[in-house]
């Protein structure tokens, strides 16, 4: 053990490399495919610049429940859900502009904060399953409890009073929501263009203070006893941390937040595709933040950051670059999609496997200890 | 009084244990579907017809039920990477098509090309499994979308040429949806087949409501068969070391099993029933469908499975069936009998939450073994 | 004592929301203002002549160039609709700018401004009306249930393909 102060140069760029093989491998992949897609780097920076004031918020609020070791939160997407919901509301009130994204921001907290308890609920009595329980979650709510929140109560029940999102049957929402008088508002105002690159601040400062809020959010006692049940559940129980109360608590901050991430993504993109709109967010960020060189059970904001440049990167250039190799895009678009589930599927394998192996070293320093105190009687 | 009291708690205490075992959301499953069958006749559908569809869906999905059943056995947990098993019989189809093969004929040569897929996915799957032990579902969620989407791009790239399957003349790439006429489209289902329409026209007699009913009998006769072979191996020295190593695997260990090759076993039968249930599946549907179809299988099947009350690490037969008839009636009656009385079409929504309410209710339970 | 002290705090927070919201309702809700320059015929026995041209500019930006049974639009956020007028009533007259503020009806979506009877100074109820959209017969496209014939097919599709 003393060797390790004086490990050699190229020993520890190796374990650098090693500690961060995924964002390495993904900085190669798109060194290759950007000459290939042949993009402008003005066009690339803007997409990238536009893409993390819409993402950002959105993979910072995976950060809660791996703070509190539940894994990645699959059903981050309820949060989107609950937005999307606001976000129907508002259009049909005809809120437009700044206003508008501030009401659906407020609209979506008790959406959010009821789907957030219903999931922390649940995933606390699935314990050491939440990330396949909040996968299947999603569908439940989403492509059920949703779709019939949508489909059949917002109309009748619901009203709804402009029948341009209302599908010409008469009730049920269509399957895009404009929203035109919304769109950009919170990304334009204040923006900067540098050459031709426009930088929305203001979802910028959103993002930053954000950050700052998680940053914050670590040091206070809620923040620790979070860390202290993701560490260990036993032991955080023992210390009288209130476990399964943090953990629902850690599931709704992340769905509240997700909300209101979802707005500012609604309005960056100006238009709602309602039965759509939430099914990808969810997987998309977690890959993103995987990419950053997050594990399941780690992640910090620079991960975030880093995840969302290198995953918007890729799947920017991925349809052209695919284009390019084998004269078809839709293989590249194939590629990017395939390289999304195949960083979750790598980063989950990684995951369980050093569980296990910790588990078996535990197991064995254990028996070790035992056989020892017997030698000692 | 007091020993008549004692009976009726005693009887009381009973039927709630029976209706525990039963479960809750599978009483209210299938009081629902009785309930829709009821009322059938009443809101004017054609209760026959739509037991031959019960029939006919039941003999198309029931051995992709059945692929769930070995991976459960051996503590593996749910199938979600059943799309590995689907992936190999669409290569097997594809590739028996690309062959040349016709008629009954290629369904058998589809069956022989799917097996070696099968077994070597199967294998690779089962040691990645093995390294994973107690991750398996969300892993196997991930395997199952990650081969899907590589195979999308296989599809495109792969050197199919065969006209019936690829997009127009360019031959760069297979269609999303292929029709099986004149392969193996109703391969099994026309075998013994039992038409009573036909019957009555032979001999020209009327059978009233009877007509509407048609029978697969191939399809159900090799569900019959595939089922009594599992139940036969479960039976085995294997089989029952395969259940030992679910149910409890360090005992199963301390007894001389060997768990990951009784694991690797299970994942590999898993696999290569799940090829077998989607070429079955094919021939009853009468199409191949490539890309992204894959994944619509996996959640409903494993739905099914839990609606016929296994648990995450304990299923029967009877389940595979059970849940089979159950989840596939509440998928035909429900549209047909909802449209006839309300003019509204909620089957979708309703198929959701309860297909996928199920699988959290199962995941929800506090069990031992699976961890 | 302290939990006293969280629920009035709670209590504060989500009185504060509710404001805010109340308070967006009111200075977000957008209208759609049409604007026409026709002649108004026949109010109270009069008519109401259209000008020659009207130049409409709302928040300093020229919207319309509105001649004779011409219409024009804007939006507006907000009940306070503020516009700028550059009136040419005749022919070779020289144009009159006009500041004008106009008050907007909450609960109208669009709403349809007549010039010439507005700057007559008549009653409110002689120049704005409501804007009914025209009802268009619509081709039964778009029904998110997706016909499903087979049961298992369209379920849960979406979830591997798509941009984001």
């Amino acid at each position: 053990m003393s060797k390790n102060k004086n490990v050699p140069l190229d020993k520890r760029a190796l374990e650098l490399v090693r500690n961060n093989a995924v964002p390495i491998m993904f900085i190669i992949i798109c060194a290759i495919f950007i000459p290939m897609a042949g993009f402008t780097p003005g066009y690339l920076i803007n997409e990238i610049i536009t893409r993390m004031g819409r993402n950002l918020f959105l993979v910072l609020c995976l950060l809660f429940p791996i703070m509190a070791g539940m894994g990645m939160n699959f059903a981050m997407t309820l949060g989107a859900m609950g937005a999307e919901l606001a976000i129907i509301l508002v259009a049909d009130w005809q809120i437009w502009g700044i206003p508008g994204v501030v009401l659906a921001m407020i609209l979506s907290i008790p959406f959010s904060a009821v789907l957030g308890l219903v999931c922390g609920a649940i995933l606390n009595m699935a314990k050491g399953r939440e990330m396949i329980t909040g996968y299947i979650l999603n569908f439940f709510m989403g492509s059920g409890i949703y779709m019939m929140i949508v489909l059949y109560i917002m109309g009748p029940i619901i009203p709804i009073a402009h029948s341009s999102i209302m599908l010409p049957r008469g009730y049920g929402i269509r399957n895009t929501v404009s929203l035109l008088n919304m769109r950009q508002c919170l990304d334009d105002l204040l923006a900067i263009r540098i050459q031709g690159v426009k930088i929305p601040v203001l979802t910028f400062i959103l993002v930053g203070l954000f950050c700052l809020f998680i940053v914050w959010f670590r040091r206070t006692k809620l923040g620790q006893d979070m860390r202290a049940v993701g560490q260990d559940m036993e032991v955080a129980r023992a210390a009288g941390i209130k476990v399964d109360r943090t953990r629902l608590i850690s599931i709704m901050m992340s769905t509240v937040f997700a909300g209101f991430g979802m707005v500012i993504y609604l309005q960056n993109m100006g238009n709602l595709p309602t039965y759509t709109g939430h099914s990808q967010i969810g997987m998309f960020c977690i890959a993103a933040l995987l990419i950053g060189g997050a594990s399941v059970e780690k992640a910090s904001i620079g991960n975030a950051f880093l995840g969302v440049i290198l995953f918007h990167l890729m799947f920017i250039v991925a349809p052209n670059a695919g284009g390019f190799i084998t004269g078809d895009s839709m293989v590249g678009e194939y590629f990017r999609v395939f390289m999304s589930y195949g960083i979750i599927t790598i980063a989950l394998i990684m995951y369980e496997a050093k569980k296990r192996m910790n588990k078996s070293k535990a197991g064995r320093e254990l028996a070790q200890a035992q056989r020892e105190g017997e030698g000692a009687q | 009084m007091g020993t008549s009291n004692k009976a009726a708690t005693l009887e009381k205490s009973r039927l709630q244990t029976m209706a525990a075992e039963y479960g809750v959301p599978r009483m209210i499953i299938t009081g629902f579907l009785l309930l829709l069958l009821v009322m059938a006749p009443f809101v004017g559908v054609n209760l026959p017809m739509q037991i031959t569809n019960i029939i006919n869906r039941f003999s198309w999905n029931a051995v992709l039920v059945l692929a769930m059943v070995p991976m459960i056995h051996s503590g593996c947990g749910l199938n979600f990477g059943l799309p590995l098993g689907v992936i190999s019989g669409l290569l097997g189809g594809t590739l028996s098509i690309q062959l040349g093969f016709t008629g009954s004929m290629s369904f058998v040569v589809a069956v022989l090309i799917a097996t070696p897929f099968a077994v070597i996915f199967g294998l690779g799957y089962g040691w990645l499994l093995n390294k994973i032990k107690g991750g398996e579902m969300m892993i196997a969620t991930y395997v199952g979308l990650s081969i899907i989407s590589f195979m999308c791009m296989m599809w495109l790239l792969l050197p199919y040429n065969s006209p019936t399957m690829v997009y127009g003349l360019s031959a760069n790439g297979l269609r999303p949806t292929i029709s099986l006429d004149g392969f193996y489209n109703q391969a099994l289902a026309k075998f013994l087949e039992i038409d009573f329409e036909k019957i009555a026209q032979a001999r020209g007699i009327s059978l009233g409501w009877l007509e509407y009913i048609k029978i697969p009998t191939g399809s159900l006769l090799m569900f019959a068969l595939l089922a009594v072979l599992m139940w036969a191996f479960l039976h085995t020295k294997t089989g029952t070391a395969m259940t030992a190593v679910g149910s409890n695997p360090n005992f199963a260990r301390a007894a001389g099993i060997n768990v990951d090759r009784v694991r690797t076993l299970s994942v590999v039968m898993s696999t290569w029933l799940g090829a077998m249930g989607i070429l079955i599946y094919q021939q009853g549907f009468g199409f191949i469908q490539l890309y992204t179809a894959p994944n619509n299988l996996t959640l409903p099947t494993v739905s099914a499975i839990l609606i016929g009350g296994a648990l995450v690490n304990k299923a029967t037969i009877g389940n595979v069936i059970i849940g089979t008839i159950l989840f596939q009636g509440m998928v035909t009656m429900t549209p047909t009998v909802m449209n006839a009385m309300v003019h509204m079409d909620m089957s979708e929504v309703i198929r959701s939450i309860v297909s996928n309410g199920m699988i959290l209710y199962a995941l929800t339970r506090k069990q031992e073994g699976t961890k | 004592m302290k939990s006293k002290r969280r629920i009035v705090f709670i209590l504060l927070t989500v009185l504060l929301l509710v404001a805010i919201s109340a308070c967006m309702m009111v200075i977000g809700r957008g209208h759609t203002v049409y604007f026409d320059n026709k002649t108004l015929e026949g109010y109270e026995g009069q008519d109401y002549k259209a000008f020659e041209r009207i130049v409409v500019s709302v928040k300093g930006e020229e919207v319309a160039k509105l001649g004779k049974r011409e219409r024009g639009m804007s939006i507006w956020i907000g009940q306070n609709f503020k516009m700028v007028l550059e009136i040419t009533e005749n022919k070779g007259d020289e144009p009159v700018v006009k500041e004008i503020s106009i008050n907007l009806p909450y609960d109208m979506d669009g709403i349809v401004i007549n010039l010439p009877a507005y700057l007559a100074g008549l009653p409110e109820e002689a120049w704005l009306s409501e804007f009914v959209p025209a009802v268009t017969e619509e081709p039964v496209e778009e029904d998110p249930t997706i016909g499903d014939e087979f049961g298992l097919d369209g379920d849960l599709t979406g979830d591997l393909v798509g941009d984001i």
